[in-house]
């Protein structure tokens, strides 16, 4: 890792965003979700994806943009050359969910706390808006609930 | 039915009844469903890519690192094949590390190194940059090993953090941390332990845990469990 690299990502002053704030206020995580129906899987269905997503993000099949970003990290080029190949860089987005879990979600569990600071990180980068999302989640809800 | 009827049998009737299923969509689930469909939309990676990366998260855990473990504490050729070349190795143990997802690598797996421990010398892993895991060959990181809290301190005072883990090394035994790194993972070969004597490759699998494969912690008879730490916050914030 290159010392220059880093720091751009460690300044960030983070501001809420009023869609995550109200689940981190009013969902319920998979620890109580667990306890009240008994199930005993200790993750939630939805990690695995989530993991993918993650590990999707970083990389393609072709993985150009990971070429892209060790050249940043070591040095070879600026951030700002790396922005048009990686939309959203693996270690800017695991530096981000160090400083949101140790800040705006630090007393959501894992993994949902990881979830949100992937979203975070998205809508600050405009990769997808609050809006966007909360109209989908109504969406889901009712596809999901659909009887 | 009444509602005290013990569902634990199986009714003498062939089947047993369905395992309990969380019976409602929380807001995080719906987010997450949320997320993945207006990524896939915008162009941000593929649903084709998704589905190949969750199904790689579906299938890995630490099942092949407890058995290279196991096999090397009873067969000495296949030891030394681990400890200078931890990619053939891996192999015996079903994964092929230079493409474990069979479609191109999650992350840069470029090298394999197995850590001996030796009775005076304690070998314990970190990513101080972010949380780089052997995944193909141990599964997902623990969630302590994905924070500032432990990345930051174990470096500076291992014995210390080990100690939190159970972990209490006498001042003889070296301690030496191995940091993660884009091109190379690390897993502990402990020391077999006493009590072992006569054991199965199978019978070993249960006690080289995954703690004890990071290093956090030694394998023991009867140990066959991980712990569960609670997680504690940085006191000064990540990356300062």
């Amino acid at each position: 890792m290159t010392e220059a690299a880093k720091p751009e990502a460690a300044k960030t002053e983070w501001t809420t965003v009023s869609l995550l704030e109200g689940i981190k206020e009013n969902g319920r995580v998979w620890e109580d979700l667990a306890n009240q129906y008994g199930v005993t899987n200790p993750d939630p269905p939805w990690k695995t994806s989530l993991d993918g997503m993650c590990e999707a993000l970083g990389t393609t099949s072709c993985s150009p943009a990971m070429a892209v970003e060790k050249r940043w990290l070591d040095g070879s080029i600026d951030r700002a050359e790396v922005g048009g190949a990686v939309p959203l860089p693996l270690l800017e987005r695991r530096w981000e969910e160090d400083e949101l879990s140790e800040t705006l979600y630090q007393d959501v569990p894992f993994p949902e706390r990881q979830l949100l600071a992937l979203t975070h990180s998205l809508i600050k980068r405009g990769l997808v808006s609050e809006e966007d999302l909360a109209q989908r989640m109504k969406q889901i809800h009712e596809r999901l609930t659909a009887t | 039915m009444s509602n005290d009827h013990d569902h634990d049998h199986d009714h003498g009737h062939g089947h047993k009844p369905p395992a309990p299923m969380v019976e409602e969509i929380s807001d995080f689930e719906a987010l997450e469903i949320a997320v993945r469909e207006l990524s896939i939309e915008r162009g941000l990676f593929t649903a084709e890519d998704h589905r190949r990366f969750t199904e790689f998260a579906e299938h890995i855990g630490p099942t092949p690192a407890t058995r290279m473990v196991a096999k090397a504490w009873l067969d000495p050729e296949y030891k030394k094949l681990c400890l200078t070349d931890g990619i053939k190795a891996s192999l015996a143990v079903g994964v092929d590390w230079l493409n474990p997802t069979g479609f191109g690598t999650p992350s840069d797996y470029t090298d394999l190194r197995v850590l001996e421990d030796t009775p005076t010398r304690h070998h314990v892993v970190v990513c101080t940059l972010c949380s780089c895991y052997p995944r193909p060959i141990l599964g997902f990181q623990p969630e302590w090993y994905r924070t500032p809290n432990y990345r930051r301190r174990l470096v500076r005072w291992p014995r210390q953090v080990l100690a939190e883990f159970g972990l209490m090394l006498p001042p003889e035994v070296e301690v030496r941390v191995e940091d993660s790194n884009q091109k190379c993972r690390f897993i502990v070969m402990p020391v077999r332990p006493a009590g072992t004597e006569g054991w199965t490759e199978d019978q070993l699998t249960e006690i080289v845990t995954r703690d004890c494969l990071i290093g956090v912690t030694l394998p023991k008879p009867g140990k066959t469990t991980n712990i569960k730490l609670p997680v504690h916050h940085a006191v000064n914030p990540a990356n300062h």
